[in-house]
């Protein structure tokens, strides 16, 4: 969804009661503040954060406040400035900002029983496009440079079948590789053909229409990528990172399952584990995005 | 009956989704629509409707269209976001000039998309230029639809524009880390593939006038070449099924007799879910009987700006449907309830049609412009629509009397429902809702819940609708004007002057909602019951009539099932929880669609063999979870 983040539009929210879109300038001492990535509808997403933080707010017992950053960069900029304490976050932005900031996982989503998905190269059926290999020269659609499911894990499908030489050289193998904006946007223009390929999410193919979805199937899988992360500012307090955990985890309840809807709609949480990134950090520094 | 409807899950995960052309049968949700670009298709819409709703074309600028996920409308929004102000498109809006309405629409619309693009163009850092660049690409969809109908070589250039555009504003990274710059040079030339398209097309100080206005290009439009741009509904609409899902209560079914067995009732079932029997709009539009009236009951959510004045209601004579059967009357009515069919006649609101066979015959013809439909075929609609059941009720006998298990304020409201007044002509309310004949007397009453005409007009009569069900199909009268059973209650106190007291009214109300209510009136989906499951079962039961088709050589009959049949069952699979068997679906359906295949070529050996691999597929699927 696109988003309107102008001057007009930045006062508009700002009025929204607790939430605003601009940078929190007064927050009170003991208010933890949430910074949050459109995915949508910016409206929506403020009418969302609303009914979150209002609830965590009742849950741990202090104020809660949310605003909406431009992108993932936004939100770790905000952390290392101390403008906000919790973010979400994509597993790859989270360990570059583990290792600039030194940003600490407190929750992994859930997916379908999971706190890890994959990255899938799609195609359409009807290519006759069989393997990787049959992609030299052909046109490819990721979802974005800085993304590991819509980008760096299924451009390492091709590393990792002797196609590509590192990921600096896709270039040379594909005929045009397209940085789309998104899944949804890779995936259509791969089903109505403007690319021959589609590199994104292992769900992305639920972005399409359901005759879209009938049409195309995918040729290679990554490895399990842990899911999009939760993470809190170096220095947060350990008490209030805890109740903001918990409170976070018994979204889980069946009781409370209907305000997971509020936040990306993943199916759940789990505390996360660091360990479990190791596999986006070694990936992050093939990419020469870590050292 | 197959469930066309793709659950929250799908919901939750294709918030993204866009829709754009032809909708087969099962509707998926629609990606949000900016709010000017909403208007302009509401506006495209409605224009296309006579007589011209000229108060929704002012709403569709002025408020949020209906389900926006934007608090304001189209005008406030452009206020707050952008610089090019609607004067003009207002002026010609309060002139009710339709080519000129559709002129600054859409010179709005192409004057926007380049607002944004400059400021993809200009923007500092490439969050705020992939910020501008979705912004543009979400306008440009506006008219999208119609540059791909009339121009695909433009729109595969535009497409690819696009990509071009998006992928050279470069990255911000991660505090630096992973950054690249924005390629300018390329960023122009992306840029300018879609401006001087836009330009030649949606820019143009004269258009040519249109007698059906649409997002087609200009240029298009002036080779005089024609084409029809695939039917779209316009931002607001809702098809999909209501939620929960009313049970479906088949008589057949409750004595243990499986559907299989009766393959005229399986083949109506089949007709009744299929859009392949109406013309268009409806049929590239997946309308179905079963998009009205879900699982034989109501659909209390459909809604379709200009046809419909609320959820639930339609005006199925309007201009969109079947343009020769435009009454030109707005009059759109409150979905009704098929429930106990063999039993509610006469048909239609006002009880015009004696014959339920002359009116699906008027439905499929009239209503939705489809093709006459062969005797077989309503014969099956009728054998399948004449099992449809009322939902068992335990607190109510089969001759309609309470039983112990009515609440008391039901057993006192039921004294009250048999007491004659005089204001009603010593009648009671059970005179015309009979309890023995399940609350109805197959009679046309005014009772004053319809506006006249005309002077002197005598077209008030309305049949008298059974109560049982009705718990569960509010609103309530035929235009759904009343919004509870209470509502009706007081309707009937305040006009007939009937003299209740408060607690007499509760009583009634009461019994009403114990009278229309069910043991269970919704389906219960869980993790093995599920949605997919449903489905599954019921086109694989519709399939089965291959059996009795293939051997008599019935082309015609089994290319109707084979084409609705499976585009419904690939467009089902989006609905399973479990995704790594959708293969498997997809070629089951393949497996369908080359029975069909085969007739067509008059391979009946062929046909055969697909139907007995279906068969055989088709069990192997279903004895795995989905």
């Amino acid at each position: 969804m696109a988003i309107h983040l102008n001057r007009r539009t930045m006062l508009a929210l700002a009025g929204a009661g607790a939430v605003s879109l601009a940078t929190p300038l007064a927050a009170q001492d003991t208010a933890l503040r949430l910074a949050f990535i459109p995915q949508e509808n910016p409206e929506k997403l403020l009418g969302d954060i609303e009914a979150i933080t209002g609830w965590l707010a009742s849950e741990i017992d202090v104020p809660v406040e949310g605003f909406v950053t431009i992108d993932h960069a936004a939100a770790v900029e905000a952390l290392r400035n101390g403008d906000a304490d919790i973010s979400f976050m994509g597993a790859l932005p989270f360990v570059l900002a583990e290792a600039e900031i030194g940003a600490v996982p407190l929750l992994s989503e859930v997916y379908r029983d999971a706190p890890s998905y994959t990255g899938r190269i799609f195609v359409r059926r009807d290519s006759g496009i069989a393997g990787l290999a049959d992609l030299r020269g052909r046109d490819i659609a990721f979802a974005d440079p800085i993304s590991e499911s819509g980008y760096l894990y299924p451009l390492a499908e091709f590393v990792e079948a002797g196609l590509i030489d590192g990921p600096g050289a896709a270039e040379a193998f594909f005929g045009r590789v397209f940085f789309a904006g998104g899944y949804q946007q890779a995936m259509q223009a791969m089903a109505e053909g403007l690319v021959d390929a589609a590199g994104a999410s292992q769900y992305a193919d639920l972005l399409l229409t359901p005759q879209q979805q009938a049409q195309v199937t995918w040729i290679a899988e990554s490895p399990p990528i842990p899911s999009h992360v939760v993470i809190a500012r170096p220095g947060l307090d350990a008490e209030v990172q805890d109740r903001f955990t918990n409170a976070m985890l018994q979204l889980n309840e069946p009781e409370n399952r209907d305000k997971l809807r509020y936040l990306y709609g993943p199916d759940g949480y789990v505390r996360a584990d660091s360990a479990a990134y190791g596999g986006v950090r070694d990936m992050a520094r093939r990419y020469g995005l870590l050292e | 009956m197959i469930q066309k409807f793709l659950g929250a899950f799908i919901a939750a995960l294709a918030s993204a989704l866009v829709l754009s052309g032809p909708v087969a049968a099962t509707p998926a949700k629609e990606a949000p629509w900016l709010p000017e670009a909403a208007a302009y298709r509401l506006t495209l819409f409605l224009g296309n409707l006579e007589p011209l709703p000229w108060d929704d074309v002012g709403t569709a600028w002025a408020e949020p269209y209906r389900g926006s996920e934007f608090s304001v409308g189209a005008l406030a929004w452009l206020d707050g976001s952008s610089d090019i102000g609607p004067a003009p498109l207002l002026d010609a809006i309060t002139r009710e000039d339709r080519q000129a309405v559709f002129a600054e629409a859409t010179r709005l619309i192409a004057r926007r998309i380049d607002e944004e693009l400059d400021r993809a163009v200009m923007a500092d850092d490439p969050a705020r230029a992939q910020q501008a660049v979705r912004t543009a690409r979400e306008l440009y969809r506006a008219f999208a639809d119609g540059i791909a109908a009339a121009d695909p070589d433009a729109s595969r250039r535009i497409g690819l524009a696009w990509l071009e555009l998006n992928s050279s504003t470069g990255s911000a990274g991660v505090l630096g880390t992973g950054d690249t710059p924005a390629n300018r040079e390329t960023m122009e030339a992306a840029r300018g593939v879609i401006s001087g398209y836009l330009a030649e097309n949606y820019l143009v100080d004269d258009f040519t006038p249109r007698r059906t206005l649409s997002a087609l290009p200009e240029t298009f439009v002036l080779s005089g070449r024609t084409i029809e741009v695939p039917p779209s509904l316009p931002p607001g609409s809702d098809m999909f099924d209501q939620d929960p899902l009313p049970r479906l209560v088949l008589n057949f079914e409750e004595q243990g007799i499986d559907e299989t067995d009766l393959p005229l009732v399986a083949y109506g079932d089949m007709l009744f879910d299929s859009a392949q029997i109406f013309g268009n709009p409806a049929q590239d539009l997946g309308v179905a009987c079963s998009t009205c009236h879900n699982r034989s009951d109501v659909n209390q959510r459909l809604f379709i700006p200009g046809a419909s004045h609320q959820p639930g209601a339609i005006d199925v004579d309007g201009a969109f449907f079947n343009p020769i059967f435009n009454d030109r009357r707005d009059d759109p009515i409150d979905i009704p309830s098929l429930r106990g069919l063999r039993f509610t006649g006469p048909y239609g609101r006002d009880g015009r049609f004696a014959s339920l066979r002359d009116f699906t015959r008027n439905v499929i013809v009239n209503e939705f412009g489809g093709d006459e439909p062969t005797p077989f075929m309503l014969d099956a609609l009728l054998a399948y629509m004449l099992e449809f059941d009322f939902l068992p009720n335990s607190m109510l006998t089969p001759d309609g009397q309470l039983t112990e298990a009515a609440p008391e304020a039901a057993q006192r409201g039921e004294a009250i429902f048999n007491t004659p007044f005089a204001a009603l002509g010593d009648r009671s309310c059970a005179s015309c809702h009979v309890p023995d004949t399940n609350f109805l007397d197959r009679q046309a009453h005014d009772i004053g819940s319809v506006a006249s005409a005309y002077d002197g007009a005598r077209t008030g009569a309305m049949d008298t609708p059974t109560l049982l069900g009705t718990a569960y199909t509010a609103p309530y009268f035929h235009d759904g004007s009343l919004p509870t059973l209470a509502a009706v209650v007081d309707w009937f106190d305040e006009s007939k002057a009937l003299g209740l007291t408060a607690a007499e009214r509760a009583d009634l109300t009461a019994y009403l909602e114990t009278v229309g209510a069910a043991d269970e009136p919704y389906e219960a989906f869980d993790a093995e019951n599920t949605a997919f499951r449903l489905a599954f079962s019921e086109l694989t039961t519709f399939a089965s009539t291959l059996n009795t088709l293939l051997p008599q050589r019935d082309a015609e009959h089994i290319l109707l099932l084979t084409d609705t049949v499976a585009a419904d069952l690939s467009a089902d699979a989006s609905t399973m929880s479990n995704l790594a068997a959708r293969p498997e679906v997809y070629a089951l359906a393949e497996r369908l669609a080359e029975v069909g295949a085969a007739v067509r070529g008059e391979d009946w050996v062929a046909a055969e063999a697909s139907w007995t691999a279906f068969k055989s597929e088709a069990d192997a699927i279903e004895e795995r979870a989905f």
